[in-house]
């Protein structure tokens, strides 16, 4: 016993463009129109419906009766991608998920009823979710996918749980629904067939010389007398989300709301592979005009310091890296790819309410990486070297730290180390400074040309105020004049 | 009347003048007698602190590095941002501090220093924030308070030498100065009574002694009666 449920989009290609829109933005007038010619209107938003313009209708006339409407040229590519990303994000309530193009997901859920808390709650998940990737939606339940994909076309919303219920279910339905070639919906309306339950009806052997086995077998898989296999779908093994802005975006507040559709869409694609992304980048594509000028995209890579896979996480990161971005020109689209992911293992849901830790805040370091760049944040090891300004490693960008294997120096070391010694010139002649320990000889580095020789001393300053680091370079004479501060022991 | 008010005035909510305020959570400085002098005897966690120096290379980071150590220890993270000099790991890793547990951060602009400061206190996984900061704004270094509040994070607003602090904000002041061979603690400011004598500690004691005898750059140095460290790659004379 199976049991499937299909998702079917009927204003994809609408919608592959208005979910850039901010809801507010929504209220507009717009359409989506066929590239035939004449144009005609595929599909139009409740504001255009509401101006009187029809599915089908010639694009000139819809224009004269709303001239405000917005109008986009037919993507058939882009609601493709639009399909699989829904499939991927299907994924994330069931094992299996398969394509039933051009408008429809297929997805077995009768194996995720029980960890979803049973069917009502299922589907209303599955809707909700939907509607928030900014996609309209119509669910049916059904044994099998045909069944469900025939019953969802006629928007029959209450689910059909046992196949023995399926033919009083389905009898009515007209055959139009049905995907059938023109030739053979032709001769059975001229023969007075126009309903499912009539066509199941008729003597199977006729049906089958008339018109091919194929009809005959399709109407025992979508009844349950046949199994049905299809096709599992497989999520790309790599994330390209692309984005067509229904208007160029002049700054990068616009692009948040796209961004964030986007970086919910990764975050559906990394929970279906159980992965968690480290690096990622985010392409601007500047408008048309400009890019036959030679304009290129504007590329923003990012980097994470640990393997992320929750929305907030991502979408904290991201808004903190793009308010650094400068728009050479106006955004059209906005496409995000990952780049190195690797595998993240599942949370565990809370048992008590209070130790869910879903409410995951963006880590420090990667804030602070997202802002002020990879070279900003440094850390410290120590490295087994003995000249002082080697001897230790500074490690930027999210790598791990290296194991601190080296093994210390014996003798005393500053807190503060300048970065460039500080020529003491006759300070030292004019007051007398106290010594505390020394000299240490360091006289190494003839390898790499940055080779040393200096005697190394702690000392007081004349005044006695502070405790200092400063060395005699020996390297022209044992006794020359040249002292140098290196470190303070603050 | 005395004897009606003592058991009201035990009450835990209830502080007088000459007591020292409760700090919700503070952290051991690793010096008892510094503790003494503090309110809830420790540095506190989710305030900030303001220290202002008198001189570089007293002793200054050596007396908050017991506080840091023990952070670490709990894997709690350290950030210090815009540091004067470069951090020296070697003495951080012979003090005892898990240097996987800092950050340094370098910012271009003050504005991005107070940024990473403000964003560096309110984490949670964030333990102490340490800053080097220069200004006075009242209004930022309010929301830096609030911030250290929030995130229950020790921040320690560092001043350089010269710099003067802000006297508004911080709840706990400190100045720092070396007096006599030893690190003298002024607490300008605290949640609770003035304290008119500075801490005194013996921070240097921890160093190799002065020697009798000055030395200048035109006399040789005494040698000392310590022999050298001896180490390998150093070149016998």
């Amino acid at each position: 016993m199976t049991l499937w449920g299909c998702l079917l989009f009927p204003s994809l290609p609408l919608d592959v463009f208005a979910r850039a829109l901010a809801p507010h933005d929504a209220a507009q007038p717009f359409a989506v129109a066929s590239d035939g010619h004449p144009p005609r209107v595929v599909v139009a938003n409740a504001a255009a419906r509401d101006a009187g313009i029809r599915d089908g209708q010639l694009v000139s006339g819809a224009l004269a009766l709303t001239p405000s409407l917005v109008l986009r040229d037919r993507d058939v590519g882009a609601e493709a991608r639009a399909l699989a990303q829904i499939a991927t994000w299907t994924l994330t309530f069931t094992p299996t998920a398969c394509l039933a193009p051009p408008h429809a997901v297929l997805a077995d859920i009768d194996g995720s009823l029980r960890l979803f808390g049973g069917l009502p709650r299922l589907v209303t998940r599955l809707t909700a979710g939907a509607q928030e990737l900014g996609y309209a939606s119509r669910l049916a339940i059904a044994p099998t996918p045909g069944a469900a994909l025939l019953l969802a076309r006629a928007a029959h919303r209450p689910a059909v749980r046992n196949a023995t219920e399926l033919p009083a279910v389905l009898d009515p339905l007209p055959l139009a629904l049905l995907d059938l070639p023109d030739a053979t919906r032709e001769t059975l309306r001229n023969a007075g067939i126009a309903t499912f339950g009539q066509l199941s009806a008729l003597p199977r052997d006729g049906v089958a010389r008339r018109f091919g086995g194929d009809l005959v077998a399709r109407i025992d898989r979508i009844l349950g007398r046949v199994p049905d296999p299809r096709v599992p779908f497989v999520p790309p093994p790599r994330f390209s989300g692309c984005l067509e802005l229904p208007a160029p975006a002049q700054d990068v507040e616009a692009l948040g709301f796209g961004v964030q559709r986007l970086v919910r869409d990764l975050a559906d694609w990394l929970l279906a592979r159980g992965l968690g992304v480290t690096h990622l980048t985010l392409a601007l594509t500047h408008e048309r005009y400009l890019r036959a000028r030679g304009v290129p995209p504007t590329v923003v890579p990012f980097a994470l310091g640990t393997p992320a896979r929750s929305m907030p996480h991502l979408l904290g990161v991201l808004r903190e890296r793009l308010v650094r971005v400068m728009l050479p020109a106006p955004v059209e689209a906005i496409a995000l790819e990952s780049g190195a992911a690797s595998p993240l293992a599942g949370r565990n849901l809370g048992l008590l309410p209070g130790d869910d830790s879903s409410e995951v805040d963006v880590p420090l370091v990667d804030r602070l990486r997202a802002r002020l760049g990879d070279g900003a944040i440094r850390r410290l090891v120590p490295h087994a070297e003995h000249r002082p300004e080697h001897a230790m490693q500074v490690v930027t960008g999210g790598t791990a730290l290296p194991a601190a294997r080296a093994s210390l120096p014996e003798a005393l070391r500053p807190l503060w180390l300048l970065a460039e010694p500080q020529p003491l010139d006759d300070l030292l002649g004019r007051a007398p400074w106290i010594l505390r320990d020394g000299p240490e000889r360091i006289e190494s580095g003839w390898w790499d040309g940055g080779d040393i020789r200096r005697d190394y001393f702690v000392a007081d300053t004349a005044d006695g105020k502070a405790t200092v680091w400063i060395y005699r370079d020996c390297r022209r004479g044992l006794d020359s004049d040249d002292w140098f501060l290196h470190g303070i022991f603050a | 009347m005395v004897a009606a008010l003592a058991p009201l005035l035990a009450h835990p909510a209830i502080w007088r003048g000459n007591d020292l305020a409760l700090e919700l959570a503070t952290l051991p400085s690793g010096f008892a007698d510094l503790d003494a002098v503090l309110p809830g005897r420790g540095w506190p966690q989710g305030a900030l602190t303001e220290i202002l120096l008198a001189h570089e290379g007293i002793g200054e980071l050596r007396l908050t590095l017991p506080a840091l150590v023990q952070l670490a220890a709990k894997h709690r993270d350290i950030v210090w941002i815009a540091p004067p000099h470069l951090p020296y790991a070697p003495a951080l890793a012979a003090a005892g501090l898990d240097l996987a547990r800092l950050y340094v951060v370098s910012c271009k602009t003050p504005q991005d220093a107070l940024w990473a400061f403000e964003q560096a206190l309110r984490a949670p996984e964030c333990g102490a924030a340490f800053a080097w900061l220069a200004t006075r704004d009242e209004r930022a270094l309010r929301r830096l308070q609030v911030a250290a509040r929030d995130g229950h994070t020790w921040g320690a607003l560092w001043r350089r030498p010269g710099q003067s602090g802000s006297a508004l904000t911080a709840p706990l002041r400190l100045a720092l100065a070396r007096e006599n061979g030893q690190l003298a603690i002024r607490v300008l400011k605290r949640r609770g009574a003035d304290l008119a004598q500075p801490v005194r500690l013996g921070l240097d004691e921890r160093l190799p002694p002065r020697s009798r005898t000055p030395f200048r750059s035109c006399t040789p140095p005494p040698e000392s009666p310590r022999a050298p460290p001896s180490r390998a790659g150093t070149a016998p004379p």
